[in-house]
């Protein structure tokens, strides 16, 4: 550990320091009367914060290093990074006009935000199965606090327990994976690992073979809870409906991708040795999650349920990506395909949320048949949240279609004829649902009286940002292939 | 293959064989006086009064919380204590690192009321 070290810490540092400065400036401005409108000025101390911490992620560019034995600053951990400051910064634009009168305890919210993203950092850059279990289980309780935040409201209480009753088996039955990997190996870290892995005789039955394919089962119980896979998904819909809606933005985006960078982490770099058997487990877990979460999102009534399904479905599509990695010593093609797909879909998915927070935050509704006739509503509204749901959908001219592009792809190259061919069933099936808003949206009378739908500034912001960016990755996706390509770079896979 | 787990495999067999001959041998052989001070519940020497499936308040949730926070501060310390002197000046800072945070969430937890019973 030296002065050089902490500069690739430097994102950490700020989310840390910025998380307490938030904390203690609300404590500052409390119960001092006339001092509300300081208080307002909190969220925008947080995104300051944000900046400063994508500000600290450039001394860790363009390298592949250590950091203090059990971080990684390498071009994987800062995509995830990056992906993870930018998406909270959106969700605090469009929780700004959300909490007004819903909560007063609302610069505690940015506080822990600032927090959750200081826990996806040290998540994605681990490299010691125990930070990684400590990140993630950093990330999942900042996260039960959030989506309970609203405590007068019955379903984020709900939304809350049923989340933290997943999570906590979820991790438990990860931790035990985790040990059977120390068990066997005697080292927790990474590297350590694969090395026992490589190193012992191959073949069925020899070797840690059997010790290993337990562990793969069990720590994607972990992994494919935070990443709503299915069969660990069950809390999703609930949560999702239940919490804050800037939380579930938060939820089926960042804390999303943190899961999918810990399973790629730990499956290629632990247990490179044992490819052919995760990957098996991958192609069927994808093809059970794409399936499920179509299937049950066609019957949805409530649109936070129903991106919910969404949500879980395209965690499937994205799993493709992983299991058509195709790897042979220390080079692997096929995974930028993931990143640019999580990346286009943050950006989609918070857009889209952003758009229901709109709607919620003037008129309470979250019902499909509420957005009946909201292009005379709110013409702008209509015309964003139909650029998300086609960028959901997979359509071009957006960054869904281009993440789905290299995804899909790169599973023809692997030959993975099956895979493809229920990821494009599954996708016109996605398309039925998501044009159904849209034929509510523009084609469905609006009831008698309903007004015109303002949206706040920092809401109209967020709308602003999510929007570009989604038809920008589309129309000219070149720098954002180019940066996932280079980040498909990982500590120990060299 | 898993050879070298074989006296982990004894071990779980003599814990079980033990575990159900301890059992099966005090229900068959024990004395079985029932009274009715002895099918009471036993609450460490108080006479149990009510049923134990009662409502309370939440706020002795928020206290557990906060107590199980600063007992585990508590025993992170006492560690820290003994290996002080290997650990010198760097340990000093990082522990001070570690209490300042935690003292940030105790001045927020005392200010918004946590501490009041309401």
């Amino acid at each position: 550990m030296n002065l050089t070290d902490l500069t690739y810490l430097l994102p950490e540092l700020i989310l840390l320091l910025a998380a307490t400065a938030v904390f203690l400036l609300d404590l500052l401005w409390l119960k001092r009367p006339g001092a509300e409108g300081k208080r307002a000025l909190l969220p925008y101390v947080a995104l300051v914060g944000l900046g400063l911490a994508a500000l600290g992620l450039i001394p860790s560019l363009g390298g592949v290093r250590q950091v203090a034995t059990m971080l990684a600053a390498d071009p994987f951990a800062v995509f995830f990074k990056a992906l993870a400051i930018i998406g909270v910064a959106v969700v605090i634009l469009t929780a700004i006009p959300y909490l007004r009168g819903r909560t007063p305890y609302r610069g505690e919210f940015y506080a822990l935000l600032l927090a959750v993203t200081l826990a996806v950092c040290l998540a994605v850059g681990a490299t010691n199965l125990v930070l990684i279990y400590l990140g993630m289980e950093f990330l999942s309780i900042t996260s039960y606090v959030l989506v309970g935040f609203l405590r007068h409201d019955c379903k984020s209480g709900e939304a809350a327990l049923k989340y933290f009753l997943y999570g906590a088996t979820a991790s438990a039955v990860m931790l035990y994976g985790m040990s059977l990997l120390y068990g066997a190996t005697g080292t927790t870290d990474l590297g350590g690992i694969a090395a026992a892995f490589a190193s012992a005789p191959q073949g069925a039955g020899a070797g840690l073979a059997w010790l290993g394919t337990p562990a793969i089962i069990l720590l994607l119980a972990g992994f494919g809870f935070k990443a709503s896979l299915v069969p660990f998904h069950q809390w999703a819909p609930d949560t999702y409906e239940g919490a804050p809606t800037p939380v579930t933005a938060f939820l089926s985006t960042v804390s999303k991708a943190t899961g999918f960078a810990v399973l790629i982490r730990v499956f290629m770099v632990v247990l490179a040795a044992m490819q052919y058997q995760w990957t098996a487990l991958l192609i069927a877990v994808s093809i059970v999650t794409m399936t499920l979460g179509n299937l049950t999102a066609l019957r949805q009534t409530n649109i936070k349920r129903l991106l919910a399904y969404s949500s879980i479905a395209q965690a499937g599509y994205i799993l493709i990506g992983v299991a058509a990695v195709w790897m042979s010593g220390a080079t692997f093609t096929g995974l930028n395909g993931v990143l640019i797909y999580l990346f286009a879909y943050l950006f989609t998915n918070v857009g889209a949320f952003a758009v229901v927070t709109a709607v919620e935050s003037a008129t309470g509704a979250t019902e499909v048949k509420d957005y009946a006739g909201l292009v005379t509503r709110s013409p702008w509204l209509a015309g964003l949240l139909f650029v998300f749901l086609i960028s959901l959908a997979g359509i071009p001219p957006t960054g869904g279609f281009m993440g789905k592009f290299f995804v899909f792809g790169a599973a023809v190259q692997q030959r993975l004829w099956v895979l493809v061919a229920i990821a494009a069933v599954n996708s016109v099936i996605a398309a039925f649902y998501y044009l159904n808003v849209v034929r509510y949206m523009f084609f469905t009378p609006a009831e008698e009286g309903a007004e015109p739908i303002g949206v706040a500034w920092p809401l109209r912001g967020a709308l602003l940002v999510t929007a570009v960016l989604t038809l920008l990755l589309g129309l000219a996706p070149g720098p954002l292939i180019t940066w996932a390509t280079h980040s498909v770079q990982l500590l120990a896979l060299r | 293959m898993p050879e070298g787990y074989l006296p982990i495999l004894v071990m779980l067999l003599v814990t079980g064989a033990f575990a159900t001959i301890a059992l099966v041998v005090s229900a068959v052989l024990g004395p079985k006086r029932s009274n009715p001070a002895k099918d009471e519940a036993y609450e460490s020497g108080i006479l149990p009064f009510g049923d134990a499936r009662r409502r309370f308040p939440v706020q002795f949730y928020v206290i557990a919380v906060l107590f199980i926070l600063f007992d585990v501060e508590v025993i992170l310390m006492y560690p820290w204590a003994v290996s002080a002197r290997k650990l010198g000046v760097f340990g000093l800072i990082e522990m001070a690192i570690f209490l300042g945070i935690l003292l940030v969430g105790f001045v927020y937890a005392w200010k918004n009321d946590a501490f009041k019973w309401q």
